[in-house]
């Protein structure tokens, strides 16, 4: 290792700074490239916010990569580490076997006893020799605070945590250190200092917005780089640590992809040709307007055209979506069995918007759809507050406009007439087309209209439409009232056809 | 563990009753380190007589031995009988907590 401690404190100002990589989604791109090589970073944070995983996840992925790593745990046992790898798909104790990995309980026993001043030159031979040993580089060493207590003396703490900053500094191992952090203000009024002496610090936070538990990630500190200063959401999920990158988020700088069919020639010829890859639409309107008929004739068409549809709905189980959609004459049960046809359900409540989102972004990965419906974009509220729900939103939206896919989002109003609750949530602006549903009551009968109110970069009609549900899937008509009186025509149902 | 153990600190009484057997970890050549074999020295010749047996692991000589007994704090000192590996840690100076461990009563401090 050629590392160079030629400068009291700090980075060689000539030498740009080496970095490890942690291999944890995101977490690089925030850090420039990774932890500094050879220096030691301080992830503080209360308890429960994920600084044991971010640090195991730090040797684990490391480990794989053919970076073994030596991971000491002061709190936690060191079979309840493999448990929580375990839950999280990661076999430690095949790459323990193998060497990769190092895993010691450093745990002291309460039953020990103190007899006058001692240091924690234990520790560090263990870490020598093992990380010679194995060829490690890779160190951490989760919640030090815990053994530190044994000193009972502040003062003594200090120093001794000075000395082991100082021996792993001039082992040039890159370590990462977690201490919990006690306090709402997120800094640590006993350890702050340790802030000043780590190269690199990152705080984790687990908040509660609106009854809703929220994980966010911050670079307080990174001696000689440049880094992502923002609050990162992240979130433990499927396989690990992720952080969501959102600065690369662009809203509406891709161009729309050509169109595709509604599967109606009269709705396709209303917006002007039809839908367009890679563009959001908002079907909104009130309960029972017909926004799901809409959407999922619009996909069952996409379906026997061959392409994938990823249908996230927060409304109702699967079951239900399949057979509700039987009666307008959508069977939709063929194309789930081909494969084209994906129902994701999800209670709202049940994570923090972070995880819904990092959760779908996998599936979307996964599943490639080319359309994507989210029914309804109203219950994503639910997940937390309107803010974090709208951030939902942008990001689902700016990654799906990213990779092509056209997104679909029903949203359910309260009012026929409010527009900005018609827009849904204020998201409107990086829409590309907006479908108005709605109840029309002509005295004796209740209509359903739909308007294009909106549809981006082609000549749509500015007219209502009657909508008429059959069990044949919709039909449309232009909507006329009969002049001269208040009442309408008639309907559809006594009516002819279009 | 048969790392090569330094065993310079290592005596026996002439006796064959060896009812006190310690292993004393040290690190190198440490302030603690030092003074808890000083410190432990005194104390057997005072208050063990011949009737003990100390081995003194360097745990960067034999981190094997530290990562087998877990020890990360050092100076520590193992009272491997009659105790049971009952473990104290620090550099001794407290000779009261040490014959409290060791059960001997009566002694004077």
């Amino acid at each position: 290792m050629k590392k160079p401690v030629s400068t009291t404190k700090g980075v060689p100002a000539t030498q740009e700074l080496s970095k490890v990589k942690t291999y944890i989604t995101g977490l690089d791109e925030v850090l420039r490239g990774g932890l500094p090589e050879g220096r030691t970073t301080l992830v503080s944070g209360g308890p429960g916010c994920g600084k044991s995983i971010l640090g195991l996840e730090f040797v684990y992925r490391g480990a794989l990569n053919g970076e073994p790593g030596v991971f000491i745990t002061f709190e936690e046992s060191a079979a309840a580490v493999r448990n929580n790898a375990r839950t999280l798909g990661w076999d430690l104790e095949k790459l323990e076997k193998e060497g990769r990995i190092f895993l010691m309980e450093g745990r002291i026993s309460p039953r020990a006893i103190l007899s006058g001043d001692f240091d924690l030159m234990g520790l560090m031979a263990i870490i020598e020799g093992q990380a010679k040993a194995m060829g490690a580089r890779r160190v951490v060493l989760d919640s030090l605070d815990m053994i530190l207590r044994l000193y009972n003396n502040f003062a003594r703490e200090r120093e001794e945590l000075y000395s082991i900053y100082e021996w792993l500094y001039g082992k040039c191992l890159t370590s990462l250190i977690t201490v919990k952090i006690i306090g709402e203000s997120g800094v640590s009024t006993q350890y702050s200092f340790l802030e000043f002496m780590s190269d690199c610090v990152i705080l984790l936070d687990q908040r509660m917005l609106d009854q809703v538990a929220t994980r966010r990630l911050r670079v307080v500190k990174y001696r000689g780089s440049g880094f992502g200063r923002n609050e990162y959401p992240c979130a433990i999920t499927g396989d690990g640590f992720h952080l969501i990158p959102l600065s690369g988020m662009t809203l509406n700088t891709a161009a729309l992809g050509r169109k595709f069919s509604t599967g109606y020639p009269a709705m396709d010829k209303i917006l002007g040709g039809g839908f367009s890859y890679g563009s959001s639409i908002i079907i909104s309107g009130t309960t029972g307007t017909g926004k799901t008929t809409l959407a999922c004739s619009t996909m069952l068409a996409a379906c026997q055209r061959g392409e994938r549809v990823l249908y996230i709905n927060f409304e109702e189980s699967e079951q239900a979506m399949l057979e509700n959609m039987l009666s307008p004459g959508i069977d939709l049960r063929p194309m789930v069995k081909a494969g084209l046809f994906r129902i994701i359900p999800g209670m709202p409540e049940s994570m923090g918007a972070e995880e819904h989102l990092l959760r779908f972004m996998l599936i979307i990965d996964e599943f490639k759809p080319n359309h994507l419906v989210v029914d309804a974009i109203s219950s994503t509220r639910r997940m937390g507050s309107t803010q974090a729900a709208y951030e939902y939103l942008v990001r689902l939206g700016g990654s799906c406009k990213e990779k092509g896919i056209s997104c679909f989002y029903i949203n359910q109003t309260e009012s026929s007439h409010d527009m900005y609750d018609i827009s849904g949530m204020g998201v409107s602006s990086f829409t590309d087309a907006i479908i108005l549903l709605r109840f029309f009551d002509t005295g004796d009968e209740v209509r359903r209209q739909l308007l294009v109110l909106k549809s981006r970069g082609t000549k749509h009609s500015s007219r209502y439409y009657e909508m008429t549900i059959t069990d044949q899937g919709f039909k449309l008509k232009p909507f006329r009232i009969v002049p001269g009186t208040f009442r309408s025509g008639p309907s559809e149902e006594k009516g002819g056809a279009l | 563990m048969s790392q090569p153990v330094e065993k310079t600190g290592k005596r026996k009484g002439d006796g064959q009753d060896n009812r006190y057997r310690l292993r004393l970890f040290l690190a190198d050549n440490e302030p603690n380190s030092r003074l808890a074999r000083q410190n432990l020295d005194r104390f057997c010749e005072t208050y063990l007589k011949d009737s003990y047996e100390v081995e003194v692991v360097d745990v960067f000589q034999d981190f094997r031995s530290a990562i087998e007994y877990r020890v990360l704090v050092t100076p520590a000192l193992m009272l491997v009988e009659p105790r049971g590996e009952q473990m104290l840690f620090g550099n001794l100076s407290d000779t009261g907590k040490l014959l409290k461990t060791l059960g001997i009563k009566g002694a004077r401090v």
